[in-house]
């Protein structure tokens, strides 16, 4: 019941959005559009802007709740969200090294290659120690890694508009989300997913404990890389085209662990559910805010809610 | 046929070796009680056996190499109940029982009704059908100990170890954890405990093994290992005058 609730919210969710922007279009002429019949310039918004931004809303903000969740399961621990990794950093670093280059256009490519480096090089730091608490320091320090390194690139900016480009692309957005975005962001986020919902019947084993969930069968290395790919590949491609839009992965499987219970297993794709309709509808906001002049980007405002839900959390946490 | 028999076991961490060339044997219903002092190698053999823990030397399991089968089907022969019992998430006592037949699990996570039933009969035989909706994070220690070694009896393995199963519970509590694992044992099931209480090693085990510094001083029924000399050796302590007594439970 909770699923076809969540189901049917997320695609309310995205319907409205398809309706919201500063074109001001109709519903029903929307919908028409939609399928190609009413006016070119309706056509053209509805197939090439709002769907597709939609879409790549729903594939992103899946990947960061699952991811979120897989890794809250695996760490056994609530604060862990999909930066932990490293791999936002490490894709961060990738897009911000092509607009150094002034490589707008591979901006996307860089940060996947970001993202994949990130993973090999967590891989093989942490090799076969199995413990994911092995595992999240090197996440850790390789983020930290990366965002020095983007750091020290902003410091030898070129130019004023190179780093005021770099800056904005940082802030996260979906507004630049064409459908050429569709063409590697929907396959890669839909293998990652796959690949985090394949861990969840083991993060749910790992409730009692490495060394139970190892004697219940439960193959730690092979969970790990599992997870690395999984959430390389959905962080990797949700940063290629979004940029850096953090916190969702953090407060997503939290919130739901009050409304289903704290199953690790149905978190994750109940996260991915969640994670999609919470990000269209943030990014809906940030239209509807944005539309008197000044831009409110997408990262600003997750993180404008995450933060002060992560010191509540955190906090409480402590207290307990 | 043995249910279980290794030979040479070898285990450390990080090349320090803790357990060196040891060998045991055990047959299907009997209790053993695992002793010695702390760090002497008891949780390391344990981890060994369950496959837990990369080690060298030979494990078989009625005839069986142990090491030759996958992690499920050795998960469905070994159960293991693990010293910490720090469990993060608030899931319901029935949910983390249920967790004991992941072995078992169809590719869907399906538990069948078989799974079902021994869910079922475990909670009641432990006495935890009170508990079954809780939290496990809300219960006392004593309940959540009782709970996760449901979760391990629950797996229905010919071979349980169970590493310091009594750990911080009280007495009476203690007594009652015994007993079901006696009663496990009873039933035909081969049961390997780490633990400190010798009185409840004394009056409960068939065999015991006693450990130190990595190896085995001393193997055999109570009466035989828990003499003043080994007790010396392996603990720095004498028994006590007139043997090793337990409480008994008054009737409610």
């Amino acid at each position: 019941m909770k699923l076809f609730l969540l189901i049917a919210a997320a695609l309310t969710i995205a319907l409205a959005s398809l309706f919201i922007g500063s074109a001001n279009i109709a519903p029903l002429t929307a919908i028409k559009a939609l399928f190609g019949h009413g006016e070119e310039a309706h056509i053209l918004i509805l197939q090439q802007l709002r769907l597709p931004r939609t879409l790549l809303g729903l594939a992103i903000g899946a990947g960061l709740g699952a991811s979120g969740a897989a890794l809250q399961g695996y760490s056994r621990n609530p604060l862990a969200d999909p930066g932990v990794l490293g791999f936002s950093a490490c894709a961060a670093l990738g897009a911000v090294a092509a607009l150094y280059f002034g490589l707008r256009a591979y901006v996307p490519i860089f940060a996947l290659i970001g993202a994949g480096l990130g993973a090999g090089v967590l891989v093989a730091l942490v090799g076969q120690r199995k413990r994911a608490s092995v595992l999240i320091l090197a996440g850790v320090g390789l983020g930290a890694l990366a965002t020095a390194v983007t750091g020290l690139i902003m410091n030898f900016a070129p130019n004023p508009w190179a780093l005021s480009e770099i800056v904005y692309w940082m802030m996260g957005s979906l507004r630049e989300a064409g459908p050429a975005a569709l063409l590697y962001c929907l396959p890669l986020t839909t293998l990652g997913l796959l690949a985090l919902f394949i861990t969840a019947p083991d993060l749910r084993t790992l409730a009692l404990g490495e060394d139970t969930a190892q004697s219940l069968g439960v193959s730690l290395p092979r969970l790990q890389i599992l997870l690395v790919i999984g959430v390389a590949l959905c962080v990797g491609s949700g940063v290629a085209v979004a940029g850096a839009i953090g916190f969702v992965g953090l407060f997503i499987p939290h919130i739901l662990r009050a409304l289903i219970g704290a199953d690790p297993a149905r978190l994750v794709p109940y996260s991915a559910l969640a994670g999609a309709g919470f990000l269209v509808l943030a990014d809906m906001a940030t239209r509807a805010i944005s539309s008197n002049g000044a831009t409110l980007y997408l990262g600003i405002l997750t993180s404008l809610i995450g933060v002060p839900f992560f010191l509540w959390l955190a906090t409480r946490k402590m207290s307990s | 046929m043995t249910a279980l028999a290794f030979t040479a076991l070898t285990a450390g961490y990080g090349g320090k070796t803790v357990i060196r060339e040891l060998d045991g044997e055990a047959q299907g219903g009997e209790f053993i009680a695992l002793l010695g002092p702390n760090g002497c190698g008891k949780s390391t053999l344990l981890k060994s056996l369950a496959g837990i823990l990369a080690s060298s030397g030979h494990i078989t399991s009625n005839e069986t190499n142990v090491r030759s089968i996958s992690a499920v089907k050795r998960a469905r022969h070994i159960s293991y109940l693990a010293q910490q019992r720090d469990m993060v998430w608030p899931i319901s006592v029935r949910d983390v029982i249920a967790l004991g037949r992941a072995p078992y699990r169809g590719p869907l996570g399906k538990i069948s009704a078989e799974g079902q039933a021994k869910i079922e009969a475990v909670i009641h035989r432990l006495g935890l059908s009170e508990f079954a909706e809780r939290s496990i994070l809300e219960l006392s220690g004593g309940e959540a100990a009782r709970a996760l070694l449901a979760r391990a009896l629950v797996v229905d393995a010919p071979l349980l170890l169970a590493d310091e199963p009594f750990a911080s519970l009280d007495p009476a509590a203690q007594i009652q954890m015994t007993e079901i694992l006696k009663a496990e044992a009873e039933s035909g099931k081969t049961v390997i405990a780490a633990m400190h209480d010798l009185a409840l090693a004394q009056h409960y085990a068939d065999q015991i093994w006693l450990m130190k510094d990595g190896i085995f001083i001393a193997k055999g029924s109570p009466d035989a290992v828990l003499t003043d000399e080994n007790l010396v050796q392996a603990f720095g302590i004498h028994p006590p005058k007139g043997g090793f007594s337990l409480p008994r439970i008054a009737k409610a």
